[in-house]
């Protein structure tokens, strides 16, 4: 066989060529003259209109395309223009259904060409057509996730210029989307942090990470709301920060149920205080039971009246003092402010609530506090709370009685306070266990294993922390650790 | 049986209660404050009767009495004081059913309560 394209090229073979490459286009090719009549058209045209060439080759474009493209496109009235003007149209979309397939989208050109001609160049794009849609419906999707979330969140360039800021911010702020836009969100941030929230984003630019951390945003009108933060950096697919995602959840509603967990879990300590406070009134109200009795009987001395009184007194304000103490401890705290509070009177307060608890128990009290005030930044009625459940685990761990230790030691910066026991000790297994939340291995009704876990919230809400080391039989020691003032 | 009534408790006042009322009905009186010094008492010597209460520092008070039984069966009569149990609480029903005690006071009382808890012989 000879080769298609040798030296001799006559002009049937240069037809027959023109013809092969038109039909391999994957476009649509039609050639209209000024009637308006097609004079040629390639394969792909056919198969896609589902037409023969006898049958389109020769007739009016008005015969080949439906009459509601030719309404639509205007088509005819463009291919005119092209003919007087000599200047081609590109891009217009067209949507075509030939009968028996389904639609299909064109974008299509009317060309000039130097034979008075011109040439309509139909492409489908039906596939991309439907993929744009399709990412244009996920857009739509994410932006309303993002829209009905109850948090904020919004997003910003690398310098921490916002971008977006979805309905929750506007919300929680009092500004709105379009007022923000192009504004450093560090502005939104109380003066004490516009520094590190500053710094954050610097991070951002090089790292991975994500950064979380606590403070307020300021609203419009002035105020300030505790929000949790959690930023971090928007990668390209080269990995390369093109800016930054910030989410933010309101504290408060979880500062009230925090709240609401502390106050129940503490009525819960009191019903284990129960025994020991019986056992605390009860005895003088007998004494004062007794002594008024004898105050009744004829015939006793002056001096023994007087002593009556006095056990009477002394008695009443006893139990009142003891019911002072549970009222203080019971009532829920008053607020949240952080205010520079001696720890020692903290911790005698707290003792002299669970001495009788102790005693009941044959458990003895060991307390070596350092002879001077231990100041720090906290809520006395938080920090009590956390004494309590420690010192009553310590008292349930001892059925049998033993030694309550209480030492606390100052270094540099911190007070560290290690509340021991001689009790039984924690199962190596359940030591890590010991701050969760439900963790217990009390039978139920005497436990709700809620103690510790609030005990580790409230020491972290005060910038401390908690550890326990214990082995099964050797006891337990909970070290309690606060930054000093 | 004879000798004088023990009163064991850690709270002074309430020493200084039971004391008087028995004192003023004739009998007399030895009062302690620990389970260790309880012990001691009634190893050493016969007492007619005992309060006791029920919650002491070192001990609890019915492991006093069980010691007591155990040293010298049969010779030592104890009611219980307290102000930690109640009437029908089962540690004191069963106390009761063990003859480990002969009976329940709960604070606060009257002194008839007091006294009527003495065995008449």
């Amino acid at each position: 066989m000879k080769p298609m394209l040798d030296n001799d090229m006559s002009p049937n073979r240069f037809e027959l060529l023109y013809g092969m490459l038109l039909d391999a286009i994957p476009s649509s090719v039609l050639l209209v003259d000024e009637k308006l009549h097609i004079v040629s058209v390639n394969r792909n045209f056919l198969l896609k209109s589902q037409r023969g060439e006898a049958r389109t080759v020769g007739r009016p474009l008005a015969e080949v395309f439906p009459t509601i493209i030719l309404e639509n496109t205007d088509i005819e009235r463009r291919i005119r223009e092209v003919f007087r003007t000599g200047t081609s149209v590109k891009g217009q979309r067209m949507t075509y259904r030939a009968p028996g397939v389904p639609i299909r989208i064109y974008y299509y050109s009317i060309l000039p060409i130097p034979t008075n001609q011109v040439m309509l160049l139909m492409e489908d794009v039906t596939e991309q057509v439907r993929l744009s849609e399709e990412v244009r419906r996920v857009e739509r999707h994410l932006a309303s996730v993002v829209e009905s979330a109850s948090d904020i969140v919004l997003s910003t360039d690398t310098e921490g210029r916002i971008l977006t800021w979805n309905s929750a911010a506007e919300k929680l702020s009092g500004l709105s989307a379009h007022e923000v836009r192009g504004q450093y969100f560090f502005q939104f941030c109380g003066s004490n942090q516009q520094q590190t929230v500053r710094k954050v984003f610097m991070l951002m630019k090089s790292g991975n990470e994500s950064h979380t951390t606590e403070f307020p945003l300021v609203t419009s009108n002035g105020d300030s709301i505790l929000v949790s933060w959690v930023f971090s950096p928007m990668k390209d697919d080269y990995g390369q920060t093109v800016g930054a995602v910030v989410v933010g959840r309101d504290l408060a509603e979880r500062r009230k149920l925090e709240n609401q967990l502390r106050q129940s879990q503490k009525l819960a300590a009191l019903g284990v205080m129960a025994g020991g406070i019986a056992h605390e009134i009860r005895n003088p109200l007998a004494v004062c039971y007794s002594a008024a009795e004898f105050l009744l009987m004829d015939n006793i001395s002056t001096e023994f009246r007087n002593e009556c009184s006095r056990k009477i007194q002394a008695g009443i304000q006893k139990a009142s003092a003891i019911i002072e103490n549970l009222l203080r401890f019971a009532r829920p705290s008053p607020d949240t402010e952080m205010v520079q509070v001696d720890l020692n009177t903290v911790i005698t307060d707290t003792l002299d609530l669970i001495t009788n608890q102790a005693r009941v128990q044959q458990i003895r009290i060991q307390l070596e506090l350092e002879q001077r005030l231990v100041l720090v930044l906290g809520v006395s009625g938080l920090l009590q709370q956390v004494f309590m459940n420690i010192f009553l685990n310590a008292i349930n761990a001892m059925p049998e009685g033993g030694l309550l230790s209480i030492v606390e030691e100052i270094s540099e910066a911190e007070v560290a306070v290690r509340i021991s026991d001689t009790g039984m000790g924690i199962q190596e297994s359940d030591l890590d266990k010991i701050f969760d939340p439900f963790h217990t291995t009390s039978p139920i009704g005497k436990g709700t294993g809620l103690g510790l876990s609030i005990c580790y919230s409230i020491v972290q809400q005060h910038l401390g922390s908690i550890h326990v080391q214990s082995s099964p039989g050797q006891g337990a020691t909970l070290t309690v650790r606060l930054p000093l003032l | 049986m004879n000798g004088p009534i023990l009163v064991v408790d850690d709270e002074p006042d309430m020493c200084w209660v039971m004391e008087c009322i028995l004192r003023s009905q004739g009998f007399e009186v030895v009062t302690v404050d620990s389970g260790e010094e309880a012990c001691n008492q009634l190893a050493n010597r016969d007492f007619f009767f005992v309060f006791m209460d029920a919650k002491l520092p070192d001990m609890d008070g019915l492991d006093v009495v069980r010691h007591a039984h155990a040293q010298r069966p049969g010779t030592v009569r104890v009611v219980l004081v307290s102000g930690y149990h109640y009437h029908d609480d089962p540690v004191i029903r069963q106390a009761i059913d063990e003859n480990l005690i002969c009976g329940f006071l709960a604070k606060p009382f009257t002194h008839s309560d007091l006294l009527k808890a003495l065995p008449t012989s």
